[in-house]
């Protein structure tokens, strides 16, 4: 699927399994569509958003990747989302010193009704990616549960993107 | 490998009856509680009867449970979204919910049966032994049937408007009130009147679960006891022509504004002018619309909460939206309630104006909203502005209509025998606040008297605990165990032991009636499945949910062949429970069932593009397959609690707590720091209400006493406290009338907090310096003992809201209705005494506004005063003497008041106890702003804290007046049954494991977690053998796995979220269009 022509990125969305799971049910329910090449990890919350998952998702060539939440303050677990918030921020520089478009990596916070916001994310996304063109990572390394778990730590994660 | 055909849709039908009565399988119906009203009062008692053992009918007259709160998008003051937590979809896969998803249609709990569309007819006779008598209309929609395709609704040619949309969208016939009803069915109401019956909806469903010809039922059920939890009505403003409600169209009630402000509402979130689409620069919200007026002479008490909330939200959603409460009194009288009131004024920029507006015009040119109201009154404003009349126009106007008896109330109320007071709500005594004149019924919630949902909450597990007395001898009878992930009645087959196995994986795949096969090629993915790795067996069934396709995939998941299963079918949120069960039913581990929704995830929101659906759903596959591949049994740590409670504080709400658990047969340490039981009642005369306080704590005294049950400390405090729900295990230290101390170690299963609040005292006008200012309690003592000295009064003053300066405001509650209360008496023992009231706001709420109307009646004056401009207190000489001089700023003719009194009294503020602070600490519990204990959450667990096993009542939560605190008192009763009445309690499973091997002991999961569970064991090696690793309690971890996220060497895991687990397919995907080559690309 990486041909200039028809470029269709392929992008992995991390949800919790609270308000924003609910709210892809809620889009199917009623129908809301988008783009069939997002695809959803579920997480017990977004606390759980590992900065290690995020880079490895790029290694193992995603186009995008994007968190949603629960809506900031609705955490069930008390703030998880503002955790994974933080994370995102920190691997979007991380992203950046790698010479990675930092939008090809974001978090959003719906509640569980927001069905159609839901859709509209992954439209969204998948517009972004389209337009920073495929994951320069894609095709090269894949490290698909091999990685050291070390890679976690910032400094040494620059030997991938080199 | 290969294939097997399968029979069509289910062979035969689910009776409704047998569905909704899981275990009773035509066996006569268990003994149980009857709760009327499935809101969100009833759903909090039934599960927790359900929880301590004793089954519960949950008898609800419209076709789904959620009530009120479900129609609410968010709740104040925490912007909580109520679509979740107001409902049991709050807790999908969450171990520590408030209303746990035990109401999910595959995870209902054993003991709880749900009729909805359902009524009681008759109730026969007395407490310990009722016959119920429900009558149980059709829905004509079989729930154990329906899938939620909602083919139904598609053909469906008539439309009605959406009662749950309160009107402002409509709805097909045949329909579901919202997304996640519960419940989760299609239904269709008014057969006769709205149906056609044309019968297209029978001809198109593809379970037959839509029947026509259904007929209504009557059941009779055994009850003790019956709990009602009816709920409100809100006020309709027809009755009030002046405001426009029902001509102008841009007026529209509160309820109304909630939905628009929804999520899930017709606008899904965006408030819109109803009349034109166009979105509202400047709104104003309309008070007491329904109340404190002739009509309804009380106080609706959540609406000056509400509105600040809408306003709030308004301002969140249009930027440049303005915003105007009109308001009499802002009633914010609840923990955090005045910090959410004075940010919604101070941060948001709402506009409070002290004014009821009288009558709403419309400009017909624009639709907009004409109100006038005399200028100068907004906030701390005084009195220079006033005297002009301003007229503002408006794009919308709210009116913040007040709650009214149930609808069915009277009727009820005939049926059942009970008594309704003076203003139709459920009539209950003060010292009994949840009992109904008929011995054995009990109320809960807004059917009681106008009440927010904390309280309701409250009411609800005070009402089962009420119930477990007199069911006492049932508590435990029906055990049911939460050893897995779903909840489940003991008995099922030992596990099979996969160890060492290699995964030999078994994939289903539902076609769901054609909802998932019509969308996607789902033979192209049953081939794709064949060449993973691990996978032994494929195939694709017709509907893996009901009854047939159960009994299949339980054959298949009991295979030798097979000891992994994967059924990509719907949602996680419904239907893996229902898996699970299956799964274990069939002698697995139910984490080696791994679900993927290729229905709401894949097929609904793709159909248009059948074979990108298709490579997206080999793609889930695949990584459901590689997530099972890499899935371990996970089981829950067995623990039978210890059969103790402790108490601490001997209040009114301690005493209550232990003599409620006390009652129902367990131990009870109660542990008083002073030399007798009592508190804050010792110093309590009279009541507003006329009841006697000390008969009450008289009473309550000798039960304590004399209670068997219950082991009394006195001159006594708890110095130490540890472990986790149910193995707990506290010191006493005693002080002995020798002067020497002991302690004493006790074990037990749960602790309660009831350590009380204290009147301040506060160094302000004149307080310690002039015999002639008292405090109001003070003032009191005066009234009851020295009515000679009350006779030669001739001017008392008493001053509300006395606060330190500089300390955090908040309101105590209790104060107003307590200053009135004095004021009464002494104006009833001397009639000529001039009573003053300098007041901020009058928070007389509920139906205690009726004692702020006798006040003024009987000639108490009430002056309002601002934080800007308080009263001025001093002493002159007169004569031979030193006068007491109050002086105040009148704001409503802007003059200057003068008093010279006899009395000053002040009403200061209620603050916790000394105690609370050591408390909190030493149980590792949090204290709010004002420095109360803070609960697990303000609106949906004001009982519970977040550790599991500690709960919390009466002042040391709040201020609050003795009804109340008995209220909270016997909800934490109610909950610690719940744990108190449990064989083996279950604990852990998904949750976070340390690796000490690998832990530096850095502390960052110390730091992280959001519980603070966490702790550092010195006994534990760490890395390098070094001493000092974390270590978490399975008892006390909520497995959000925040902690393993954060840890820098990943010496922490999460259970079924593993590394390993989550590392497959989180890149590219790894499948090809079907057509093309089949299988996994060359990595």
């Amino acid at each position: 699927m990486n041909d200039d022509a028809g470029f269709t990125p392929e992008i992995t969305a991390f949800t919790c399994i609270y308000c924003a799971y609910m709210a892809a049910d809620t889009a199917g329910a009623l129908r809301h569509t988008y783009p069939a090449t997002v695809k959803l990890v579920r997480l017990p919350c977004t606390g759980k958003t590992d900065i290690q998952y995020l880079l490895e998702a790029f290694e193992q060539g995603a186009d995008a990747v994007y968190v949603v939440a629960c809506s900031l303050g609705n955490c069930h677990h008390v703030r998880g989302n503002e955790r994974a918030r933080a994370r995102v921020a920190r691997a979007r520089d991380i992203l950046a010193s790698l010479g990675l478009e930092p939008e090809r990596l974001d978090i959003f916070f719906v509640s569980g009704g927001m069905g159609a916001p839901f859709a509209q994310i992954a439209q969204e996304m998948t517009q972004r990616a389209r337009r920073l063109g495929p994951n320069p990572l894609k095709g090269g390394k894949r490290h698909a549960g091999r990685t050291h778990p070390d890679s976690l730590k910032a400094d040494e994660v620059s030997p991938l993107g080199a | 490998m290969g294939r097997a055909p399968l029979p069509g849709p289910a062979p035969y039908r689910i009776d409704l009856m047998e569905a909704s009565h899981p275990g009773m399988n035509g066996k006569e119906p268990p003994e149980g509680v009857l709760v009327i009203g499935g809101g969100v009062g009833g759903m909090r008692a039934a599960i927790d009867l359900a929880e301590a053992g004793i089954h519960v009918y949950l008898v609800e007259t419209s076709p789904a449970l959620g009530g009120r709160v479900a129609q609410l998008g968010f709740m104040f003051p925490t912007h909580d979204c109520v679509l979740c937590r107001g409902t049991s979809d709050h807790g999908f896969g969450c171990t520590r919910p408030s209303i746990t998803p035990a109401l999910l249609d595959f995870n209902r709990h054993p003991n709880i049966s749900v009729f909805t569309s359902s009524d009681l007819t008759a109730l026969e006779g007395e407490a310990g032994y009722f016959l119920a008598h429900i009558r149980r209309r059709p829905q004509y929609v079989d729930p154990a049937l329906c899938i939620n395709c909602g083919r139904c609704a598609v053909v469906c040619p008539v439309s009605r408007p959406s009662g749950f949309q309160l009107g402002l969208s409509r709805r097909q016939a045949i329909d579901k009130s919202a997304p996640r009803s519960i419940p989760d069915a299609f239904y269709l109401l008014e057969r006769t009147e709205t149906c056609q019956d044309c019968r297209k909806c029978v001809e198109t469903c593809p379970t037959g679960a839509v029947d026509l010809e259904a007929r209504p039922q009557e059941l009779v059920l055994p009850v003790g006891a019956v709990i009602l939890a009816l709920g409100f009505q809100p006020f309709d403003p027809r009755l009030m022509p002046e405001l426009g409600y029902g001509r102008i169209p841009n007026v529209i009630t509160s309820m109304q504004y909630e939905r628009l402000a929804s999520r899930s509402g017709p606008t899904e979130g965006v408030v819109r002018r109803i009349s034109d689409g166009k979105v509202p620069r400047r709104i104003a919200w309309l008070q007491c619309v329904g109340s404190r007026d002739q009509r309804n002479p009380y106080c609706s008490s959540i609406c000056c909460m509400y509105a600040t909330k809408e306003a709030m939200l308004a301002k969140q959603r249009i930027p440049d939206a303005e915003c105007h409460i009109f308001t009499m009194d802002e009633r914010a009288f609840n923990k955090e309630y005045n910090h959410y009131y004075q940010q919604a004024r101070d941060a948001f920029g709402i506009h409070y104006t002290r004014c009821r507006i009288s009558a709403v015009a419309e400009d017909p040119q624009t639709g907009e909203l004409i109100l006038r109201y005399p200028a100068g009154r907004e906030h701390g404003e005084s009195a220079p502005g006033q005297g002009s009349l301003r007229e503002e126009r408006f794009d919308l106007v709210v009116l913040a209509v007040g709650i009214r008896p149930p609808d069915k109330a009277v009727e009820l109320a005939r049926t059942l025998g009970i008594e309704l007071n003076e203003y139709g709500f459920c009539q209950t005594d003060k010292f009994a606040p949840l009992s109904t004149s008929r011995p054995g019924v009990f109320v809960c919630g807004a059917f009681a008297s106008p009440k927010e949902i904390a309280e309701t909450i409250l009411d609800a597990s005070g009402a089962a605990a009420e119930s477990m007395r007199i069911l006492r001898e049932h508590l435990g009878e029906r055990p049911f165990s939460r050893a897995h992930p779903f909840i489940s009645r003991d008995g099922l087959p030992p596990e099979r032991e996969v160890a060492g196995q290699a995964p030999a994986i078994g994939v289903v795949l539902c076609t769901c009636g054609g909802e998932i096969s019509g969308a996607l090629d789902l033979q192209a993915v049953a081939r794709y499945a064949q060449t993973l790795p691990g996978v032994q067996w494929v195939e694709v069934m017709p509907l893996a949910c009901l009854p047939a396709g159960q009994e299949h995939l339980k054959r298949l998941a009991a295979s030798p062949q097979i000891n992994r299963l994967v059924v990509a079918a719907c949602s996680h949120r419904t239907h893996e429970s229902l898996f699970q069960r299956l799964t274990s039913e069939a002698g697995l581990n139910p984490y080696l069932m791994e679900m993927v929704n290729l229905r709401e995830h894949c097929a609904w929101v793709h159909g248009q593009e059948a074979q990108a659906a298709t490579r997206k759903a080999l793609e889930l596959v695949r990584m459901g397959v590689e997530r099972v591949r890499h899935a371990e049994p996970i089981e829950k740590e067995p623990r039978p609690p210890a059969q103790a409670a402790l108490v601490i504080g001997g209040g009114v709400s301690g005493m209550t707590a232990a003599l409620a658990i006390a009652d129902a047969g367990h131990d009870v340490h109660l542990v008083e720091k002073s030399g007798e039981l009592g508190g804050n009642l010792h110093h309590i005369y009279f009541l507003a209400e006329g009841s006697n306080p000390q008969r009450l704590l008289r009473d309550l005294v000798n039960r304590v006493v004399g209670h068997e049950r219950i082991h009394l400390y006195l001159r006594a405090e708890v110095v130490g406290h540890t472990g986790s729900v149910g193995d707990f295990r506290a010191c006493i230290r005693r002080r002995l009338a020798t002067g020497a101390t002991e302690e004493i170690e006790v074990h037990h299963g749960v602790t309660i907090l009831a350590t009380g609040g204290r009147e301040t005292s506060v160094p302000r006008y004149l307080m310690g310096q002039d015999p002639r200012v008292l405090h109001q309690s003070e003032l009191e003592e005066i009234l009851a003992h020295q009515p000679e000295r009350v006779a030669h009064l001739r001017s008392v003053v008493m001053i509300q809201c006395v606060q330190p300066e500089g300390t955090p405001e908040y309101c105590s509650r209790v104060c107003c209705t307590n200053t009135i209360k004095n004021a009464l008496r002494l104006k009833m023992v001397n009639p000529e005494c001039q009573v003053v009231i300098l007041y901020k706001n009058i928070i007389t709420y509920g139906f205690r506004e009726g004692h702020h109307l006798e006040a003024r009646k009987r000639g108490v004056l009430f002056v309002r005063y601002t934080e800007d401009q308080p009263p001025q207190v001093r002493l002159e000489p007169r004569g031979g003497h030193t006068n007491l001089v109050v002086e105040v700023e009148e704001h409503i003719f802007g003059r200057r008041l003068h008093f010279e009194p006899d009395l000053l009294s002040l009403s200061t503020a209620i603050a916790p106890t000394a105690d609370t602070a050591r408390l909190a600490k030493m149980l590792g519990l949090p204290l709010s702003p004002e420095g109360f204990f803070m609960e697990a959450h303000l609106k949906m667990r004001p009982m519970d804290f977040v550790d599991e096993g500690i709960f919390l009542a009466g002042m040391a939560h709040y201020p609050k007046f003795i009804e109340e605190s008995i209220t909270h008192a016997l909800a934490c009763a109610g909950r610690a049954l719940t744990v108190l009445s449990r064989p083996t309690l279950h604990l852990g499973g998904v949750i976070a494991e340390v690796n000490a091997m690998r832990c530096t002991g850095c502390l960052t999961c110390v730091r992280t977690c959001p519980f603070g569970i966490p702790e550092m064991h010195y006994d534990r090696a760490g890395v390098g053998g070094l001493g000092c690793a974390a270590w978490i309690d399975p008892a006390r971890c909520h497995g959000c796995g925040t902690c393993t996220a954060e840890c820098p060497a990943r010496a922490i895991q999460l259970r079924n979220y593993r590394d390993e687990q989550i590392r497959v397919g989180l890149g590219s995907w790894q499948v090809s269009v079907p057509g093309g080559a089949m299988g996994p690309n060359p990595a």
